[in-house]
């Protein structure tokens, strides 16, 4: 093992010891309940150890856990409005047509990517890209939907694609 | 026609100011601009008054530089993961579940009570539904033939030359005053070259994402799977050349192999299967049944399983290709299995 990969693993170990305490109380505060509150502590951790930050006090290693363990709540509420809502649609169609288990796991996956990478992107240009994406919609038709001409629903799909695309290529982080 | 040149910085500025290069980013300024372009190169494409000028420029785009190709392969993936949604009812709770991630201030509280963004539903009730994926008919605008899931075509070409295209399939075909040139861009092709009656005898060329693949008088098939081409030969010999790494090799008659961009793997004996698709048949010489099912699978939407146990089971003998559910009937018949439709898109197939 080298010198280097020896402090951080030695500076995580400590980071966990000094800090796994309150962002678990915090966490439990913020969400409710004890179980996703040690799944997310325990995710942030895991995130700090694939990616490992110098901090060069115990201050600024708590901004930062406290603003990533922000982002994971956001990012378990997301999940769950969106289980919510799918579960709900499809539960009402009739039997015969509801999804398996497996493909309902597959689509709300999707789903929580998707909604993850738009989620910073202003509402018309995501909601045209969507009604292109997901209902095959022509520009027309999203132009005459959002109201604008049929240009701009060109510019924003460009426009969202490429948003989307450089999340896709891992140089911009969803949120 | 329009060209990513035309969208200059303040015409993309939304896209710009939420993601813009920084210093320590894991991207270069060519590959950044190159996914601009792509991003444009996308909306044209999907345009409703797309041109064949615009197809044209778009290729030559492609064309232009390796860091375009891989820009547009990333367009793709974003573009495929909306592939999971399949029926009309998952699009409406799609879109309402991800109206509903959307909101301003999701939080516990929200997310516990909340009723309401099922009310966006009704709005888009009347959109129409297209089961191709949105990638697919984007690449399947931008080509010049293309079939269908479960369809095979055949096609003769300006020079005499005769093309199959196998199910879900893409080809575009290029030819130019110096050179014969097709692109593979999914699925499979057969191809039976004629001589060029021009007097310059123009080069047949194939390419795919993996390299080059020159034919040599001949008859072959060209698969693109799982990341990789699959070239059988039947007659004559085809000439490959990959992609990055450029190694060549001549493979002769009665011989397969597969390559990516970086290299070629080791020859083997033709298998005939690989070319009984262009006249409708499934050939299966001693196959296992899983193979038999994911070839199967090619030619029918929706999901097609086998069970662990009898994956291995063999099979022999010809089934009709574009008659899937005939092929699973005649499977029931010799082999020792059930075929069960759970869904109508959902088949497995179990021992009985």
């Amino acid at each position: 093992m080298l010198p280097s990969d020896h402090l951080s693993f030695l500076s995580i170990e400590t980071l966990y010891c000094d800090h796994h305490g309150w962002l678990f109380r915090w966490l439990r505060g913020r969400l409710g309940n004890a179980a996703d509150a040690a799944d997310l502590a325990q995710e942030a951790f895991l995130r700090l150890l694939g990616k490992p930050c110098q901090f060069d006090s115990s201050e600024s290693a708590r901004a930062y856990l406290r603003a990533m363990a922000k982002g994971l709540c956001v990012d378990l509420w997301r999940r769950r409005e969106v289980e919510r809502v799918w579960l709900e649609i499809i539960a009402d169609q009739p039997q015969a047509m509801v999804p398996s288990p497996e493909h309902c796991a597959i689509v709300i996956e999707t789903l929580c990517e998707i909604a993850a990478m738009l989620a910073s992107f202003p509402e018309k240009p995501a909601n045209a890209f969507i009604m292109a994406q997901v209902y095959g919609m022509t520009y027309r038709e999203i132009a005459i939907e959002l109201g604008v001409s049929e240009r701009m629903v060109k510019k924003y799909m460009a426009q969202a694609m490429l948003h989307c695309a450089l999340i896709e290529v891992g140089y911009v982080a969803a949120c | 026609m329009s060209r990513p040149a035309d969208t200059d910085s303040t015409d993309t500025n939304a896209a710009d100011t939420t993601s813009s290069p920084s210093k320590d980013a894991g991207i270069t300024q060519a590959g950044f601009e190159s996914l601009k372009q792509a991003a444009h190169w996308y909306a044209v494409l999907r345009a409703d008054d797309v041109t064949q000028d615009d197809h044209a420029a778009w290729h030559i785009w492609l064309d232009q530089h390796p860091e375009h190709r891989i820009a547009w392969q990333h367009v793709e993936a974003v573009s495929r993961r909306f592939q999971p949604l399949q029926t009309e009812e998952e699009q409406h709770a799609a879109v309402a579940a991800l109206k509903a991630a959307r909101k301003p201030n999701l939080s516990r509280r929200k997310v516990l009570n909340g009723a309401a963004a099922i009310a966006g539903i009704s709005l888009f009730s009347w959109a129409t539904w297209r089961h191709t994926p949105l990638s697919d008919l984007v690449m399947a605008w931008a080509a010049d033939h293309h079939t269908g899931v479960g369809d095979i075509r055949e096609i003769v070409l300006a020079d005499g030359s005769r093309l199959w295209l196998n199910t879900d399939s893409t080809v575009n075909v290029d030819y130019h005053p110096a050179l014969r040139r097709l692109q593979l861009i999914t699925g499979e092709i057969l191809i039976q070259t004629a001589s060029d009656s021009q007097l310059s005898k123009r080069p047949f060329v194939i390419d795919t994402e993996h390299g080059r693949l020159q034919a040599l008088g001949t008859r072959f098939t060209v698969r693109l799977n799982q990341g990789e081409t699959y070239l059988a030969v039947f007659e004559g010999a085809v000439k490959i050349r990959t992609e990055s790494t450029r190694t060549s090799e001549v493979i002769t008659a009665g011989w397969q192999t597969r390559f990516t961009q970086d290299g070629i793997t080791e020859s083997q004996p033709a298998e005939r299967a690989r070319q009984a698709w262009a006249q409708g048949i499934l050939l299966a010489d001693n196959m296992r049944l899983q193979d038999l099912v994911a070839e199967l699978s090619r030619y029918r939407s929706g999901h097609l399983g086998v069970a662990p146990e009898i994956a291995n089971l063999r099979v022999m003998g010809t089934y009709p290709i574009n008659d899937p559910d005939r092929t699973l009937a005649m499977l029931e018949e010799i082999l020792p299995v059930r075929v069960r439709h759970i869904l109508p898109w959902w088949v497995t197939i179990e021992a009985r």
